[in-house]
């Protein structure tokens, strides 16, 4: 019986070999292979020798093949010989953008500037990047740059020691390009860790000129204004708000930027400050009633058209076409909501059909702007990674993904067309967008006080977890207020 | 006692249930398939509508808009997009046909190992690997991904030997990240219990004398495997053969989790790709779906007559 045990041993040992020979199949990686099937032999058997040769034999085959090649195209000298792939710096980065507008853009920027540098640059999209980003950490498989949505991560990563502080120089290049208040998004405790990338503003409320001309309504200026038009609008029978928060996993985040505006409009920037470090709990007075105020508004009768039936399972992206029927007259949401309108609807010419966006009127705190964007932050310390970071935030980079997101996105029209990427760089060309758009870049540059979306500075077990949860049991008349907001400060991780 | 042997036999529950569904009248039964099939035919339908459309009314406007478009299709399988799925459908096969094909083969050995060959702990040992279906993959994902990373900490499996300096493979896993073999191996392991299973089920059940008369005509355990076991287990083979293939074919996470930066991404990845948080491609995640599907499904029909027999594999006695 002992033959037998052998035979079956061999055949499964084969197929091993197979598939371990089968997995290392790029063309550089085919020696290794067999050094490594050859080691593994040697263990077994002792035909060692005999598969040793063969595999030196191998090395020798593919180097002498390697060298013609390299002969051949020295030889060619009519045109200059481009460095292997091999040969190249590869730079890995991530991100959450996936799309084929989104990663293209961010890809055919990325390749300009590493076509121009000898940098192989892979961005690869992932609609599970949160989860990824973790694992590929601990694993150690992770990329050499990611791209944040949540300061809140980076901050936490950084703290970790995960994310790699910026070099001075770096630091000093990238900060020429971004107001002071943009660059503090990605500083933690002092530390300068991430580098901006794109922006989004987001105290934006998005209406039809011809509908407001129509009914006789002005744009409100200040926040009181805006109650005394949205009363108005009940009045005469029309909806002022479309209102949709589910957005899946995040469902409730629509809410939170509410909120955020409120509390920027109705208390200083310093307890906005305070309340998005912890200091100022959610049953502070100054919280609630700015969460009071939101669903005050929400739950005046007429007030609100929900595509989806109820608030919390209208999908935030339904909001564009019932404000373009005329189901509502505004919708708050932030700059990138312009891609969420039907195909077609023109945006800020004069045209009958037009949608625009006014300022979300200021309260008695100044004119403050709530805005978010993404940051990159490296994980690695290589130079080319290095150089990468410094390109995210410069103007090079804002206008070479504008013109390819601009490209991609516009089709056959003729005229230029939303984009729906933003960026607050200084040094960006603002003619390269839209005229829409111009107005979100030209904002975004300018503004004095602008506040990162709250509930990303928050720790994500808050920002990205029981403050979207609660707030949507808040919406939905499950929990009162404070008794949510003493769920989500009992959630603060101390 | 002689009254027990007496009594009329009373049916099992097991008849009386038997008994109960045959009552229930076919129309039932097709309105129960009916109802299951409404949100897959809605997706059908919304996979021939433009975004508008989608967004605006229920599926069955379909007939009355009287403009049903292949824009959809056109759109996820054109060449050139980042998010084309051609190429990915390509990808999906490389990982599904491998991760099918290499789990039957170490299956069908280990399960003729546990069912006719004598050796002493055989009956625990195939407690401990049907046991390990209740393991989720999820708690392996980062270690495995640690095995198959570059050697920091500790890909692949090495050994040093004392006295020279040679370090063995004694694995060959490392640097397997990122390739589509870290995605067979893994897809394996985790087959590895429920094929076993299966497979021993099916191969145990196989006549005794069969064994016998060839072991008397002089085969090995090799020849009675390749010669008799084999072709009288092909129909437990194509079922679980279907079983596998729409696991890896329909699995997000572990390629997802294994295939990082160096290999172009599967199908499921892709799709989950199409729309992005801030994009307005939503609606071809309806015709995405069915190009997905359209592989297991003409899988499942050309090997389906095994799959009912195999399902029984086990449970009924032939």
């Amino acid at each position: 019986m002992k033959s037998t045990w052998i035979r079956l041993l061999a055949v499964v040992f084969s197929l091993a070999l197979v598939a371990a020979a089968c997995g290392s199949d790029t063309g550089t990686a085919d020696t290794s292979g067999a050094d490594d099937a050859a080691a593994s032999l040697e263990a077994a058997q002792q035909a060692a020798e005999d598969a040793e040769a063969r595999a030196a034999e191998a090395e020798d085959r593919a180097a002498e093949a390697e060298k013609a090649a390299e002969e051949a195209a020295m030889a060619d000298d009519s045109e200059p010989a481009a460095a292997p792939a091999s040969d190249r710096l590869v730079v890995t980065v991530s991100g959450p953008e996936r799309s084929d507008a989104e990663a293209g853009a961010l890809n055919a920027a990325l390749e300009e500037f590493g076509n121009a540098n000898g940098i192989a640059i892979v961005y690869k999209g992932s609609a599970n990047w949160e989860a990824d980003i973790n694992i590929q950490l601990e694993a150690g498989s992770n990329p050499d740059i990611s791209i944040f949505p949540q300061p809140g991560k980076l901050a936490d990563f950084a703290r970790d020691g995960r994310v790699l502080a910026l070099p001075d120089e770096i630091t000093e290049a990238v900060s020429a390009n971004w107001t002071d208040s943009v660059m503090d998004f990605g500083n933690v405790d002092g530390t300068q860790f991430g580098v901006p990338n794109k922006n989004d503003l987001k105290s934006l409320v998005w209406y039809q000129p011809a509908r407001f001309e129509a009914a006789g309504y002005t744009i409100p200026e200040t926040l009181d204004e805006l109650w005394a038009l949205s009363d108005t609008m009940i009045a005469d029978g029309n909806t002022p708000w479309c209102i949709g928060i589910e957005s899946g996993q995040a469902t409730g985040w629509a809410f939170t930027d509410w909120v955020e505006d409120m509390m920027l409009r109705t208390t200083t920037p310093e307890n906005y400050d305070a309340w998005t470090t912890g200091e100022l709990p959610f049953s502070s007075p100054e919280v609630t009633s700015a969460m009071e105020t939101v669903l005050g508004e929400w739950n005046k009768p007429g007030a609100v058209f929900a595509a989806g039936g109820s608030i919390a399972t209208t999908a935030f992206q339904a909001n564009g076409e019932p404000l373009v029927n005329g189901d509502c007259m505004m919708h708050r949401q932030a700059s990138f909501f312009s891609s969420f309108f039907p195909e077609g609807t023109p945006a800020a010419d004069g045209t009958e059909g037009a949608v625009d966006v006014f300022y979300f009127p200021e309260g008695s705190t100044g004119r403050p702007v709530l805005g978010s964007g993404t940051l990159a932050g490296a994980f690695e310390d290589r130079p080319e990674v290095w150089a990468v970071m410094e390109y995210f935030g410069s103007p090079e980079y804002a206008n070479a993904r504008q013109v390819a997101q601009e490209t991609l996105k516009r089709g056959d029209s003729e005229t230029v067309v939303l984009s729906g990427f933003n960026t607050a760089n200084l040094g960006a060309d603002a003619s390269l967008w839209h005229p829409l758009e111009q107005s979100f870049v030209g904002i975004l540059q300018g503004a004095e006080v602008l506040r990162f979306d709250g509930s990303d500075l928050m720790p994500a077990d808050v920002g990205a977890g029981t403050f979207w949860s609660e707030g949507t049991a808040m919406v939905n008349g499950d929990k009162s207020v404070a008794d949510a907001a003493a769920a989500i400060d009992a959630s603060w991780p101390s | 006692m002689a009254t027990v042997l007496h009594q009329p036999k009373q049916p099992g529950i097991g008849e009386r249930i038997y008994q109960r569904l045959t009552d229930v009248p076919t129309w039932a039964l097709w309105f129960l398939v009916l109802v299951w099939t409404i949100p897959s035919f809605g997706l059908f339908a919304n996979s021939f509508r433009d975004r508008d459309a989608q967004r605006n009314d229920a599926f069955w406007n379909l007939l009355s808009e009287r403009r049903g478009t292949l824009e959809n299709y056109e759109a996820v399988l054109s060449s050139g997009a980042t998010n084309d799925l051609t190429d990915s459908l390509i990808t999906s096969l490389a990982i599904a046909v491998p991760a099918t094909i290499i789990p039957i083969a170490f299956a069908a050995f280990a399960a003729y190992g546990f069912a006719w060959i004598d050796f002493k702990g055989r009956k625990w040992l195939f407690i401990a690997t049907v046991s390990l279906l209740a393991i989720p993959l999820q708690v392996a994902l980062i270690p495995l991904l640690q095995l198959f990373g570059d050697g920091t900490p500790f890909g692949g499996a090495h050994l040093t030997m004392p006295l020279t300096d040679k370090t063995l493979t004694v694995l060959p896993l490392n640097n397997l990240a990122g390739k589509a073999s870290s995605v067979w191996l893994t897809h394996t392991g985790f087959a590895m219990p429920f094929s076993i299973f299966l497979l021993h089920n099916y191969i145990s059940q196989l006549p005794k004398e069969l064994f016998e008369s060839a072991r008397i005509d002089g085969a090995n355990h090799f020849g009675i495997f390749w010669r008799l076991v084999l072709p009288l287990s092909i129909p437990a083979l194509a079922s679980f053969a279907i079983f596998q293939f729409l696991w890896t074919w329909n699995d997000y996470l572990i390629a997802n989790t294994m295939l990082g930066f160096e290999s172009s991404a599967p199908t499921t990845v892709r799709i989950a790709n199409l729309a992005g948080d801030f994009d307005n491609t939503d609606h071809l995640l309806t015709a995405a779906a069915f190009v997905q599907a359209f592989v297991p499904v003409s899988v499942f029909f050309a090997l389906q007559r095994y799959f009912v027999r195999g399902l029984l594999a086990g449970s009924v006695k032939g």
